[in-house]
């Protein structure tokens, strides 16, 4: 019993260190821990139900272990701020008023195309859309939204520089070429390089963060005969 | 708050004395087995034995798993079924050197079945 015990407290434990370093990508809506024990339940509960050979009290000081691992952690949660962003984290400001923030992102494992489907989800195609944009610990992506919002998106922008890569297919929707695109930025003060992001709609309309740069909004010549 | 502490001491608690009871209980269980074992041994080894002798040790053991069976994983209890329904028809059959062999296995599942509940590196990893 006190070995069942100790070995789920270890498997708990680890499982919280894991999920904590995966970062919020791997979450939804629940804490870390909560996660954890949602995963872990589960199984817990069907493994001694489906093998006869173990006793049902294995099952149960697991599972009662468990509970108390999330009591204990839920406690130490409201009782310090110390404890709350060890177990489960800190919200992360992804995009502020300088732009898309690349390592906030990094840290929490994630992406530009994680960001980019994430405010899909939420409705805002644009990175301009959106004055701050914050990961809860849980992992929701929660938005404040710029008023200087444009009603409608007329397209959906693309990207086309991601971190100091140009995106070549994304380049040929422009009907252009790295060149072009290099000669574009070079005329904005950068270089593609020290390019953070670089997303352009089906109006040429541009978003254009340099690095240590503000973001700004320019706009690109597109060939006649580009649509999408 | 004080509703999660309360639940939280009560499952410690509940779980500490349910360790405690299961670790003596097995341990208390198996010592007993253990005596039955070695006085069985004894007369298997002057040859005096009779099938009487291993039913009664078979007896002990089946009164004993009854509650055994709420801690130890049942294919360990199984292996103890089968091991003394060997040593009844060894001794039935006077088959001395064999019928030791049994129970000699008998006595060392009692000595090693307690071990795996206390607190140990090999049980824990």
């Amino acid at each position: 019993m006190i070995v069942t015990f100790i070995r789920t407290l270890i498997i708990f434990v680890t499982l919280v260190v894991v999920m904590r370093l995966m970062g919020k990508r791997q979450i939804g809506e629940m804490q870390p821990f909560e996660f954890i024990v949602t995963l872990i339940v589960a199984d817990l509960a069907c493994v001694p139900m489906a093998d006869v050979s173990i006793p049902l009290t294995y099952g149960i000081v697991a599972i009662l272990a468990l509970f108390l691992l999330h009591q204990l952690l839920s406690f130490l949660e409201q009782s310090s701020d110390f404890f709350k962003h060890v177990i489960s984290g800190r919200p992360s400001v992804v995009i502020n008023k300088y732009g898309v923030d690349l390592k906030e992102l990094k840290k929490n494992n994630m992406g530009l195309d994680d960001l980019i489907e994430s405010m899909r989800n939420s409705g805002y195609f644009s990175f301009d859309d959106l004055d701050y944009a914050i990961f809860e610990s849980n992992g929701q992506l929660s938005a404040l939204e710029n008023p200087a919002r444009a009603e409608k998106p007329a397209s959906v922008p693309v990207l086309i520089v991601n971190n100091g890569k140009a995106m070549k297919k994304n380049i040929a929707l422009l009907h252009s070429d790295e060149r072009s695109v290099a000669q574009f930025i070079k005329n904005q003060g950068g270089s593609v390089k020290n390019t953070e992001v670089m997303t352009v709609d089906g109006n040429g309309r541009t978003y254009l963060k340099i690095k240590n740069k503000k973001f700004f909004i320019t706009k690109f010549a597109l060939a006649e005969e580009t649509k999408w | 708050m004080v509703r999660s502490l309360v639940s939280m001491g009560i499952v410690t608690l509940l779980l500490v004395c349910c360790a405690v009871y299961e670790s003596n209980f097995v341990h208390r269980q198996f010592e007993e087995f253990g005596i039955v074992l070695d006085v069985l041994y004894e007369k298997v080894d002057d040859q005096t034995a009779t099938q009487d002798d291993v039913y009664a040790v078979q007896k002990n053991w089946l009164d004993k798993k009854q509650y055994l069976h709420i801690f130890i994983p049942h294919n360990e209890i199984k292996e103890f079924d089968l091991w003394i329904a060997e040593a009844v028809t060894l001794v039935r059959d006077k088959e001395w050197k064999d019928a030791i062999s049994k129970i000699e296995v008998l006595k060392e599942l009692s000595e090693q079945i307690p071990k795996t509940f206390m607190i140990s590196w090999e049980n824990i990893l």
